[in-house]
């Protein structure tokens, strides 16, 4: 379908760091699956303890509604993110790829860039990453980098800070 | 202070204090109300609302007199500035080049006491942004330190026409064309059995009200029930035209000077917003269903500063449901080109594919529950209803499939044919929607950034989501279902300088370290 005269966008150069895998894992025990796999236990349990007639049908509800569900997100999701997100600061722009399912490429030029944001929650302290934000005027603007190493994300918001004063700005 | 200060302190109109006591008149309306219905007997009820009025009456005139007394205002040779607080001051500035609207409203209760309410919105959307507000100032002043505040935008003389629009009382028929016509009487229905309920009243146990009902149901339902619907429809469409009248009275949509726009409405509430062309980014032409139907369109601006999203929405309004050629004449007026970016019919379709989607998406989200769910009461429901039952129901099924299916390959159809998108001298053009088609003329150079969307059954499709994000109006807007093919090109066409430097010729190996490749990308696709 594309034709060989229309140029096409190429992901971002930079992945981010590989840590950021175990950083999603745990991010998916703490938010999805582990609440998930927490109430099929539960109900699990209680079965067994005050409805054994139930557990013929009830078991393979809960394996096919919660447990594999569950097991299945916290395995692709964390690889498949890994394989999207990537970043890359071109000469007058900024370019990051994320999501999984849904995946998200978004270039915003640094003649627009009003602040730079590092970010590290508590798990990503852990693991030593951060997030940088890239703000713009416009909230349909904002660039989001999550899973740099700590010195990559430095290293970047300090990058695009000097670029951002070089490059003539609009902020509009 | 020493010698005459060429920039005094302006105090607030003394009369904004009345207007603090506004609130008052709901509550003890309804307490009026209360004692009327209970035949002058006040419950314990009414007493302790009473009680907590009359303190929490106190307590806001003390505060209104504290908060007048110490909030005061001027302009200087460069910056607008408000001092307030009662203990800590606070002294916000703002310089006035960087002023964009200043606005001026007035509910019935401010125009009863001839003051109104302005407010000076700088540049930056919404919370970003931040905006002056003085409650409230006479009329007269409050036009002229308009002018003064406006004064620094950049004056000139007007060449053409400067009035681009006025109310024409023939637009009105296309009032009952909205959602309120149905959705207004529920809601009407809704808040004044809340305001009851509120206050003590019972609807249900009120006798005319029972007897009303019990009639109802007795009587013939096939006659009755259209004869409610009619009755729902004629309700509606007489509160349309009402909340039309009181919106869009002496409605006038003007260039004020060069560089300034204007649109000022309202019967009991008047409000007027101003707009600086600067800020002016695009304008939306919006045909919801019912109103494309009739022939009419609204027209919104697309505009920075004019507060958050549901201020915006309020305040972007540039003219009311009414014919679709006057809808565009003013469009092209306010955007002031010569040609109108509307007018240009050959929009660029999108892919097919696009057409499929949407039908799929209709027979996912639309037809398939209800049926299953009618299928399944059917079946479930066998023991309770009897054969017969279940055949009702399952006769039901096929019934709501059917008709489901035609209305929704119609919409889908009709949202296929809305996509389409253009570029038009200094402006994108983009158009989707079926249930309110909306056409977009973005000023091109203020597109801040670019996104591309997709999920795994766009890439199937080979399709792309674009979304140009701007600092005015809704941030975002997006180009639905484009072909993953031409989207990036389209996107350095319309907004040079973006993304240049991330495009590849295809075909072309990209450089740099490890890039992660299209497809692998995806990896429970690559299994």
């Amino acid at each position: 379908m594309p034709d060989h005269t229309t140029p096409l966008l190429r992901p971002p150069r930079h992945r981010v760091d590989p840590r950021a895998r175990r950083w999603w894992t745990v991010q998916a025990l703490l938010t999805v699956s582990g609440p998930m796999l927490l109430t099929a236990l539960v109900l699990a349990v209680l079965s067994v303890l005050f409805f054994p007639g139930a557990l013929p049908w009830l078991g393979p509800l809960l394996l096919v509604a919660l447990v594999l569900p569950a097991l299945g997100y916290l395995v692709v999701m964390p690889r498949w993110r890994y394989a999207v997100h990537a970043w890359e600061l071109g000469e007058r722009a900024v370019y990051a790829a994320g999501g999984w399912f849904w995946q998200k490429r978004r270039i915003a030029p640094l003649s627009r860039v009003q602040t730079v944001d590092t970010v590290r929650g508590p798990v990503q302290r852990r693991y030593g990453l951060a997030t940088v934000t890239v703000t713009t005027a416009s909230t349909a603007g904002d660039i989001k980098i999550a899973g740099l190493s700590d010195a990559r994300a430095e290293e970047l918001s300090r990058r695009i800070g000097e670029v951002a004063q070089t490059v003539p700005g609009d902020a509009a | 202070m020493n010698g005459p200060d060429p920039f005094p302190w302006r105090r607030l109109d003394p009369r904004t204090l009345l207007v603090h006591c506004g609130w008052m008149a709901a509550p003890l309306g309804s307490l009026a109300l209360t004692a009327l219905a209970t035949g002058g007997r006040i419950t314990t009820e009414a007493w302790i609302t009473l009680i907590a009025l009359g303190a929490s009456f106190a307590a806001v005139t003390l505060a209104g007199l504290v908060r007048w007394a110490r909030t005061d205002f001027r302009v200087t040779a460069d910056s607008f500035e408000v001092r307030s607080g009662l203990l800590t001051r606070r002294l916000r500035s703002v310089p006035l080049h960087r002023i964009r609207t200043v606005d001026l409203t007035a509910t019935p209760l401010h125009r009863v006491l001839g003051v109104t309410v302005l407010r000076a919105g700088t540049a930056g959307s919404g919370e970003r942004g931040g905006e002056l507000s003085l409650e409230a100032l006479r009329v007269a002043e409050a036009d002229r330190l308009r002018a003064e505040l406006l004064a620094r935008a950049g004056a000139g003389a007007g060449t053409e026409d400067p009035v681009l629009a006025r109310i024409s009382w023939r637009w009105l028929r296309y009032a009952p064309l909205t959602f309120w016509v149905v959705g207004g009487v529920f809601v009407a229905a809704g808040s004044a059995y809340r305001a009851l309920d509120g206050i003590g009243i019972e609807p249900w146990k009120i006798g005319f009200v029972q007897r009303a009902f019990l009639e109802f149901g007795d009587s013939m339902l096939w006659l009755t029930i259209p004869a409610a619907l009619l009755a729902v429809l004629a309700l509606g469409s007489v509160g349309a035209i009402i909340l039309y009248v009181e919106n869009w009275w002496q409605y006038c949509l003007e260039w004020t000077d060069t560089q300034t726009l204007r649109v000022r409405r309202g019967l009991f509430t008047t409000r007027s917003v101003t707009i600086e062309r600067a800020r002016l980014r695009g304008v939306l032409l919006r045909e919801p269903l019912l109103l494309r139907a009739g022939g009419g369109a609204l027209v919104r601006a697309v505009a920075g500063g004019l507060g958050n999203r549901e201020e915006n929405r309020r305040r972007s309004a540039l003219m009311p449901p009414a014919p679709r050629r006057d809808a565009l004449r003013v469009a092209s007026g306010v955007l002031r080109t010569p040609q109108s970016p509307f007018a240009a019919s050959e929009l660029t379709p999108h892919p097919r594919v696009a057409l499929r989607r949407r039908r799929v998406r209709g027979l996912l989200f639309a037809v398939l529950p209800g049926t299953v769910v009618l299928v399944v009461l059917g079946a479930v429901l066998r023991g309770v209803l009897g054969d017969s039952g279940t055949r009702v129901l399952l006769h039901c099924a096929w019934i709501y499939a059917v008709v489901t299916t035609l209305v929704v390959l119609w919409l889908a159809r009709d949202a296929y044919r809305s996509l389409g998108h253009g570029i038009h001298g200094r402006h994108l053009v983009i158009r989707s929607g079926t249930f309110s088609r909306d056409t977009l003329a973005l000023q091109r150079d203020a597109i801040a950034a670019w996104t591309f969307t997709t999920s795994p059954f766009t890439r199937r499709a080979g399709l792309v989501t674009l979304t140009a994000a701007v600092s005015a109006g809704e941030d975002g807007y997006r180009l639905p279902d484009l072909a993953a093919g031409t989207a990036p090109a389209l996107a350095a066409a319309a907004a040079p300088g973006i993304l240049e430097e991330f495009l590849v010729q295809p075909g072309a190996v990209p450089p740099g370290e490890a890039p992660p490749g299209r497809h692998r990308a995806d990896p429970l696709r690559s299994r």
